[in-house]
């Protein structure tokens, strides 16, 4: 393995805190209040990477050092079916305590009530450094329907992958994020036989809205208007267009002939020159070095912005639990620094604090410059109720678009229809 | 002698109560048996199905508490155009996959008839796709219809030179659905096929020989016929089994491409669980307990006619 792979155990993790970050938790660990807890809690949370339970373990071993009369048991759900299964454990009255839960489903739970308010504990002036801790944008998300709903943690952020060398050989590594245009000649160029210049994911089952949003968004559009009244689509016509073209230019992949994984195993094997895909996949790359060089980019700039697209998740506590206050001693715990930087270093996921920034993935310059990059320009979902579904409604009318049978107007016009019902 | 006999001559209204009472005794024997499997089927079919009946006239209900609905739900249902593509889709593929699995079921049940040599083996493995998960089905099938590398797609590229978006392309995408799911369902509908075979009275076909009558005569004179009360279980049980296809749809496609693949079991379950709204998946459950009752029914006196 090499030195770029190695994995951040926790004493090097402390040490490349440097301390700064780690002295208010430490501290608050070891206060009296803190290791008074006890009783037992279930965390269940869906699995960011094959060893999840092991580093899972890890936080919580460090959880039990101060509060060594707690318990905290780990379970996962799948994230094809996560909610399935979380609507299934809220229903039996008796869901885990602790909810891992991301931005696309955990305000239809919150609409519900089976998620704890928790502003009363995220306002306490004595975690205020902490609080202070997590980027404003993140707490956005995390707020809907009148209340705080959880801590946010982790989050994944769609980015471009690009082939270093196919970009070369066609001329066109510098100027091919300079616009869509250019985007556009660049995917021309570096389409040849069975190599393709371009890819995005189609298929709704591979959540493909989060290739889609970066255009949308740089567009000024969004899927709801500022109050959430209505759709806030307008404006995103052209950016529609634009994909509608990429794909009808013949520069990608069939549409929907190739899923997610797929488009990421043609993008190692040096197939794709620009592809979109996600953070996580990073690890792959440096664990198994495709034959070509690789970067990590973002969407060209739109008329009205230049975002990246990221989706976050928060840990919420679930009103039915009995034992709440332990849940909410290990959710600090697992927000804390040392513990969400160590994981997020494990599973090459962005966290959203601003404090632990310098020294994560000083070893990994790919997943530095996203941090540093890529996660201050992210725009997230609006944290609707109904955002999910939103998306998944739409989605036939993308895929329709993409495959050549609308246009951009008749596409926004269409999505729109659809989220004007549901808003 | 006389008061003897007159104990034994009761009345009519003694008789009927005797009956009565021997009648009870055989039912209720029969009702304790059955009792097991009747208690199964209310707790587990019976209750649910009114459970979801009163859902259907409700918002929410699961996570939140219900609101009553009126009719808002059953309207929904009526005019939500994806509820009308999904019956479509689901009629589609039964029309495609039912006949299929038919033909193919019986050509290969009619050639394991005739195999005197390793019939137990050929039945095992004719039979294995059946046992397999929709994911593993769904794997193995992406090795055989990838547009780069999937074996039947090697095959037609070598031929015609045209690569199929088999499961990319709304107009493949249901037929590839149906393709496969054939594939899995053949082992079971050869191996019910071949014991209807089997069991078939083989003095009739000794005696349509001597007559003079060859294979296909004796086929469709005698097999197709006499094979009636089989076919008669297999078009309900295929119908009612297949208007409920869920699972390789979730796996492979998760209805797209643009909704070719939605069926009503997908809808449902993406009406419950995705978009949390139990009070639309009830309606949208009767409306499929109601077209497989219709269809069932509607087989059922065709089939009953003809037998």
């Amino acid at each position: 393995m090499s030195a770029a792979t190695k994995r951040v155990n926790r004493r090097r993790f402390l040490n490349l805190l440097g301390g700064s970050a780690a002295i208010p938790y430490l501290m608050s660990a070891g206060s009296p209040s803190a290791a008074g807890l006890s009783g037992k809690i279930t965390m269940i949370k869906g699995p960011h990477s094959a060893d999840e339970a092991k580093y899972e373990a890890e936080i919580i071993d460090d959880f039990k050092k101060t509060n060594p009369n707690a318990e905290v048991e780990f379970t996962t759900y799948d994230w094809a079916n996560m909610n399935a299964q979380l609507t299934a454990g809220f229903a039996s009255g008796s869901p885990a305590d602790v909810q891992y839960l991301v931005d696309l489903v955990y305000p239809a739970y919150a609409e519900r009530g089976v998620l704890h308010d928790m502003t009363a504990w995220v306002s306490d002036p004595s975690w205020k450094s902490e609080h202070d801790a997590i980027q404003p944008f993140a707490w956005q998300l995390a707020k809907s329907s009148k209340g705080t709903w959880g801590v946010p943690v982790l989050g994944a952020v769609y980015n471009i992958f690009v082939n270093l060398d196919l970009l070369n050989a066609a001329g066109v590594a510098d100027t091919w994020n300079k616009s869509y245009s250019d985007m556009m000649a660049a995917a021309k160029a570096t389409t040849k036989g069975d190599t393709f210049g371009f890819s995005m994911r189609t298929r709704v089952s591979d959540y493909a809205f989060w290739d889609w949003f970066p255009y949308i968004h740089n567009a000024g559009a969004d899927i709801l208007n500022k109050d959430w009244t209505a759709n806030g689509l307008a404006g995103s016509e052209d950016a529609m267009q634009f994909l509608i073209d990429m794909h009808n230019a013949k520069v990608t992949p069939p549409v929907g002939s190739v899923d997610w994984q797929g488009q990421f195993d043609l993008f190692k094997a040096g197939k794709i020159a620009i592809y979109h895909g996600e953070t996580p996949e990073i690890n792959d790359l440096l664990a198994k070095p495709p034959p070509f060089k690789w970067d990590v980019a973002y969407a060209p700039p739109g008329p009205k912005a230049q975002t990246v697209m990221g989706n976050f998740g928060i840990l919420s506590v679930a009103a039915a639990s009995k034992n709440k206050d332990l849940a909410w001693a290990f959710i600090k715990h697992w927000a804390s620094g040392p513990e969400v930087g160590r994981f997020a270093s494990e599973v090459n996921l962005q966290v959203v604090r601003t404090d632990i920034v310098n020294q994560l993935y000083a070893d990994k310059p790919a997943m530095q410059k996203i941090q540093k990059e890529f996660v201050p320009r992210v725009k997230g979902l609006q944290p609707h109720p109904k955002i999910l579904t939103m998306l998944q409604q739409i989605w036939p009318v993308a895929e329709n678009a993409y495959l050549g049978n609308l246009s951009g107007r008749q596409a926004i016009g269409q999505m729109g229809d659809i989220i004007n019902k549901l808003a | 002698m006389e008061t003897a006999t007159s104990h034994f001559q009761l009345s009519e209204d003694e008789h009927r109560k005797q009956r009565f009472r021997a009648a009870m005794r055989h039912n209720l024997t029969a009702y304790a048996f059955l009792a097991p499997i009747l208690v199964f089927f209310l707790i587990f079919m019976a209750v649910p199905v009114v459970w979801l009946f009163y859902l259907s006239f409700q918002h929410d209900g699961i996570l939140a508490p219900a609101q009553f609905a009126g009719l808002d739900n059953w309207r929904r249902t009526f005019s939500d155009s994806l509820v009308l593509k999904c019956i479509i889709n689901t009629l589609y593929y039964c029309a495609m996959a039912i006949p299929t699995v038919f033909v193919l079921g019986m050509i290969v049940a009619l050639s394991l008839s005739m195999v005197r040599r390793g019939a137990a083996l050929l039945r095992i493995i004719i039979y294995f796709p059946t046992l397999q998960a929709s994911l593993i089905v769904a794997l193995i099938w992406t090795f055989v219809i990838h547009p780069d590398f999937g074996l039947l797609n090697l095959g037609i590229r070598a031929l015609t030179g045209v690569k199929l978006n088999f499961l990319g392309d709304p107009h493949f995408a249901m037929p590839t659905i149906a393709m496969i799911e054939v594939w899995k369902g053949l082992g079971f509908w050869a191996i019910l096929f071949l014991s209807g075979l089997l069991a078939l009275p083989q003095d009739l076909y000794h005696a349509a020989e001597l007559d003079g009558a060859g294979p296909i005569r004796r086929f469709f004179s005698l097999t197709l016929p006499l094979m009636k009360p089989t076919f008669y279980f297999a078009v309900i049980f295929a119908t009612i089994v297949n208007l409920q296809l869920f699972d390789s749809v979730f796996v492979l496609t998760d209805g797209g491409p643009v909704d070719s693949t939605a069926t009503i079991a997908w809808y449902i379950y993406r009406s419950l669980f995705t978009f949390s709204d139990p009070g639309f998946g009830a309606t949208l459950s009767f409306v499929l307990v109601v077209v497989v009752l219709a269809l069932t029914a509607l087989q059922t006196w065709l089939l009953r006619e003809r037998a």
